[in-house]
């Protein structure tokens, strides 16, 4: 059998304020495993989406088996035989395990009529192929998690050509077990010949299941090394590409903290439940946990954005309580979001409409006019205050980059002058000389006397600039450490301990 | 809008707006064609008529300026001018004083938007749906209240609201004007506008950032209910009645005249001074129609055609927007 051979040729993706994919150019090889490793917004998932059909990439090509390929749809990458299981399960819940394996393709009499019992035959014997205890007649909804996802595994590797094979973090809500299971999967598919593409963030399941490890960095592509022959702690550095020690080192930061700023007691909501904790004046809080811990549904249960179903919130000693985002900003406290594309921007606006639409009431004159030279002014004063490149202020929004164009999200929240400032992952999909800009921000906020309380997902982030890092994990806080104190190892077992 | 992302281009257009000028050359050549099939349609007396017809059109395409930018639509204001001219008419047979009778009516127009907002808000139906729900509910009522027939206005001083006239141009003419400016005001310099465009844009955005994308809601579908309605009541006065059939498909020639000046359905995008040209050029060729003798079943295949026409230029925008944001920010990052 011949090796198959997929080639990404100079592969760039542009989207509106982001270049996402930078000339992208490298092999992948049949019967191995190979991982893309990179932080998040490094361009892997967006190099799985333009390799299928997804997105369109803006320039460059894919070979393969020496074949130039381009796919207008999903659809049409799977014909030629590259499959991809994304996180999100892609398969029909009220349908049955075979009419899921053979979605679009069951097999039919000569009248089209369709032949069930034919098709659960053949699913049997994918799924004894596989050694599953599953019925191929079984509803998908009745299936746990991990066995929805080995029916779309079943449903690619069905198909009789399936050349590639790519997971997009598999393992993200397996269990132990479960993800054994996969991993026997996948050996599988490698002894077959096919090529792996695995994704994830977890590095010690590239050393059980990779053979190769393709980093990525701020969409670039930065090299492949052999699993074996490297270490974690080299993989890290390719991939942020700098000694994480010093960035942080030589910040300014505050450090008279004062009196409690903002004192959250059992706050709860549908997502998140019962968590205290406290805020001091000048204090730069982290908080950190895996995705879907809680963290950001805390914040939106505080500034009123999801209901509140119990606790209380006192800021400098008094009660109140936010209804709307809109309340809590006139209290004083303001959130900067996590989804800057979604929740942050308003994309139809100019740079100056973003960074002033919080100040509506300020910046009007009577009868609700607005006034157009205060208008001008905060914009100009924002732009200024946080170095946002942009060439003048009517510029629309998305066409900047996005580091400026979150720098716009945080002007508009320091415009109203809040007590608390919460940053989301601030620094998510910038690129690096941008971050150090936030990290000194974060710095001189805590300096002139807010709160600012931060989210963030890159451990040596979070590490490097909280003086209290919060930790949450399963939807309520699990632990809490002194900035100082705090290690990566710490942060990691405090939020996925137990699970 | 657009004029902001290309560099060399005179004054004058970037004043009125490229696509404007389109619209503009769409409406001469509209105008053009009918006259030359008919000597009648650029005379004086016409060109009246052609005003007076798109005042109704007008005041809705007002609120669907509003609600479109916001992401939202209204399919009800063809029932509920019908209603309010019925309620209208009722109201003056009973002997109800006229601005009394007016102000009932308005605010039923007011109701109806409520119900719509909160059909929008609360049970989170999707506008144009939620609208179909008020477009048959509130042309139900207006057969009820009436029985299903006309109900004849005989107050005079109402009646002559229908044909008074200032400076040779007609009340609802004048009306239609009136509100075009002030809301056109209202949404280009007013908190109130800046607010509608931040939710076309991103509702929960907006909403993170302190505005209240419900309550805005609200208003535009009030607003809209309200104009509607003063619609209908001037409209039953030019007909001396209110008409419990009349005014279908009002609302279809009003979105058509608001897509029509480049208001986008992709929310966020557009002007009162795009609507205005719109209405122009929709009644224009509305009128010419019939003045040429098309029948009125070519005519229903001729504004779907339309519709579709300012549907397919919206898209054409959508297309242009996004590509230049693209090449803009290829040069950025």
């Amino acid at each position: 059998m011949e090796q198959h051979i997929l080639e990404f040729q100079h592969i760039s993706k542009y989207f509106p304020g982001v270049k996402a994919l930078d000339d992208v150019s490298f092999q992948a090889y049949g019967g191995e495993v190979l991982a893309f490793l990179g932080e998040n917004g490094a361009g892997k998932s967006t190099l799985l989406k333009t390799l299928n059909g997804d997105y369109q990439p803006t320039s460059g090509t894919y070979l393969l088996d020496g074949e130039e390929k381009h796919f207008k749809t999903p659809h049409e990458a799977l014909e030629a035989g590259i499959s991809i299981i994304y996180q999100e399960r892609q398969i029909l819940l009220e349908l049955s395990v075979a009419e899921n394996i053979y979605l679009g393709r069951m097999p039919s009499n000569k009248f089209g009529v369709i032949d069930t019992r034919k098709a659960n035959q053949m699913a049997q014997e994918v799924i004894n192929e596989f050694g599953l205890a599953i019925k191929p007649t079984t509803k998908v909804k009745d299936l746990s998690i991990a066995y929805q996802q080995m029916v779309e595994i079943m449903k690619a590797c069905s198909r009789e050509n399936l050349k590639v094979i790519a997971f997009d973090e598999p393992t993200a809500s397996l269990s132990d077990d479960e993800i054994e299971v996969l991993f026997k999967v996948i050996q599988r598919l490698k002894k077959q010949g096919l090529i792996v593409i695995y994704v994830s963030h977890r590095m010690s399941e590239l050393e059980k299941i990779t053979d190769k490890v393709a980093i990525f960095k701020d969409g670039k592509y930065v090299a492949t090394k052999v699993t074996r022959e490297t270490s974690q702690p080299d993989l890290i550095k390719m991939m942020v590409g700098r000694d994480l020690g010093d960035i942080y080192k030589n910040l300014d930061r505050n450090k008279e903290i004062g009196d409690i700023l903002l004192d959250v007691r059992n706050v709860e909501s549908d997502y998140v439940k019962p968590t205290s904790f406290q805020l001091h004046k000048g204090e730069v809080l982290g908080f950190s946990g895996l995705v879907g811990a809680g963290r950001t549904e805390l914040m939106r249960a505080i500034i009123g954005a999801d209901k509140l179903k119990g606790g209380e919130i006192y800021l400098e000693g008094k009660k109140i309580v936010n209804r709307s985002p809109k309340e809590a900003m006139e209290h004083g406290i303001v959130m900067v979001p996590e989804d800057r594309k979604l929740q942050g921007i308003i994309s139809n606006l100019s740079v100056a409409g973003n960074i002033n639409i919080s100040l509506l009431d300020r910046n009007a004159g009577k009868f609700g006019v607005m006034d157009s030279k205060k208008e001008a002014k905060e914009a100009e004063d924002g732009i200024r205050e946080f170095n946002i490149k942009t060439p003048n202020p009517e510029k629309k929004i998305v066409e900047l980059s996005g580091g400026n164009q979150q720098k716009c999200i945080v002007a508009r929240g320091i415009a109203t002058h809040p007590k608390v400032l919460i940053l989301d992952e601030p620094t998510k999909g910038i690129d690096v000389g941008a971050k150090s800009e936030f990290y000194e921000m974060i710095c001189r906020f805590a300096k002139q006397g807010l709160g600012v309380i931060l989210i963030s997902s890159e451990l040596p982030e979070v590490i490097g600039l909280s003086d209290k890092i919060i930790v949450m994990r399963s939807l309520q806080k699990s632990g809490e450490v002194l900035g100082s104190e705090a290690t990566e190892d710490g942060l990691l077992s405090l939020g996925m301990m137990g699970d | 809008m657009e004029s902001t992302a290309k560099k060399e281009k005179p004054a004058f257009l970037k004043a009125i707006g490229g696509d404007k000028l389109v619209l503009f050359f769409a409406i001469i050549i509209v105008f053009v064609l009918f006259t030359i099939l008919n000597r009648n349609f650029l005379s004086g007396t016409n060109v009246i008529n052609i005003l007076v017809a798109a005042s109704l059109v007008g005041m809705v395409a007002i609120g669907h300026t509003y609600l479109i930018i916001a992401m939202q639509n209204d399919l009800s204001p063809g029932s509920l001018a019908a209603l309010s001219g019925v309620i209208c008419a009722l109201l003056l047979q009973k002997g109800v004083p006229i601005v009394l009778a007016v102000l009932i009516t308005l605010c039923v127009g007011a109701l109806v938007g409520i119900f719509n907002a909160w059909m929008v808000n609360s049970i989170k139906i999707e506008a144009f749906i939620a609208t179909l729900v008020s477009q048959m509910i509130v042309r139900g009522f207006a057969y009820i209240i009436c029985d299903g027939k006309p109900v004849s206005i005989s107050n005079q001083s109402f009646n002559n609201i229908g044909k008074a006239r200032l400076i040779g141009i007609p009340f609802s003419v004048w009306l239609m004007i009136i509100c075009l400016i002030v809301f056109g005001f209202i949404l280009a310099k007013t908190k109130f506008g800046r607010s509608v465009y931040a939710i076309g844009g991103s509702a929960e955005a907006a909403r993170l950032a302190g505005l209240n994308p419900r309550k805005i809601i609200r208003t535009c579908f009030i607003m809209i209910g309200v104009l509607t309605a003063a619609g209908g009541i001037v409209f039953a006065a030019r007909m001396n009645a209110g008409q419990p059939a009349a005014n279908v498909n009002l609302e279809f020639d009003a979105i058509t005249a608001v897509v029509l000046g480049g208001t986008s359905f992709s929310g966020g995008v557009g002007d009162m001074g795009g609507t205005v040209l719109g209405i122009i050029l929709i009644q224009s060729f509305n009128t010419g129609l019939t003045m040429v003798g098309v029948s009125s079943f070519w005519q229903y295949v001729a504004r779907g055609a339309l519709l579709l026409f300012a549907l397919t230029s919206d898209y054409i925008r959508k297309q242009r927007r996004d590509k230049e944001l693209l090449e803009a920010s290829m040069r950025n990052a």
